[in-house]
């Protein structure tokens, strides 16, 4: 049977999809861990409760929008493991402030996004996410 | 570099205690400290580092930030207030200055 367009596509895709993503051998080329405990103080971090909202393909890596919401947190951090250095942004809530931010940031290359909540209760949360630059931000 | 120029954007009408998104920018290159110029030398790390928000006195938000935030640095964030009242915003400089804008909130 004759390839269809539909299959065509998705083949296409999925070859630019892994073209774009090498993943494979991710591997942090900063002290990104270190710079999370520093942030923490050294606790552990649960998974759950704190969502990141960005793309996971960008076309340009000098201005990537990342949202971050954790219903419950006093503090919201952002680092990266692919840029000279680790740090992103440090968000503090108060009171007339919903806990959730949007912030444009550079990334160097293609590479994981990490996010760290410190809960009203003291504990922390983390989540991460891979995003795909095609045009790397000079970070 | 041209004077950093700040803006926010609000919505048109508020009401007490609906949350609503402030929308907030400052023109600003940003300089990561790692970047060289057309002769080759190292262009000197100059950031926004700080940026604080309150709201009739009291913080509402503050952000820390890195070189590896964006230039004309862009944060939004929701809140929402029991009354009427003045939003205070404040950019800190890497090289002292402090810019900052001033809005008046009045809920419906």
């Amino acid at each position: 049977m004759a390839p269809t367009r539909r299959d065509v596509l998705l083949a296409s895709a999925s070859v630019v999809g892994s073209a774009l993503i090498p993943f494979g051998v991710a591997q942090a080329s900063n002290n990104v861990f270190e710079a999370i405990d520093v942030f923490t103080g050294g606790a552990s971090r649960l998974e759950g409760g704190l969502l990141i909202d960005a793309p996971e393909i960008f076309d340009n890596g000098g201005a990537v929008p990342i949202r971050v919401v954790a219903e419950g947190a006093r503090r919201i951090a952002l680092f990266n493991d692919g840029n000279p250095n680790p740090g992103v942004a440090v968000f503090s809530f108060g009171r007339f402030v919903r806990p959730e931010a949007t912030i444009r940031i550079r990334l160097a290359r293609s590479q994981t996004v990490y996010a760290v909540a410190e809960m009203a209760d003291g504990t922390f949360r983390e989540a991460s996410q891979k995003i795909a630059v095609t045009v790397g931000g000079c970070a | 570099m041209a004077e950093p120029r700040p803006r926010v954007k609000l919505p048109r009408s508020i009401e007490a205690g609906v949350p609503f998104t402030v929308k907030t920018r400052i023109t600003h290159p940003m300089h990561t400290g790692e970047r060289h110029d057309s002769e080759g030398a190292l262009v000197p790390r100059q950031i926004i580092n700080r940026f604080v928000v309150s709201y009739n006195g009291e913080l509402a938000i503050s952000v820390d930030l890195e070189p590896a935030v964006s230039a004309d640095p862009y944060v939004q964030f929701e809140m929402a207030v029991p009354e009427s009242g003045h939003l205070e915003f404040q950019w800190f400089d890497d090289d002292g200055s402090v810019y900052s804008l001033s809005k008046r909130v009045d809920v419906d």
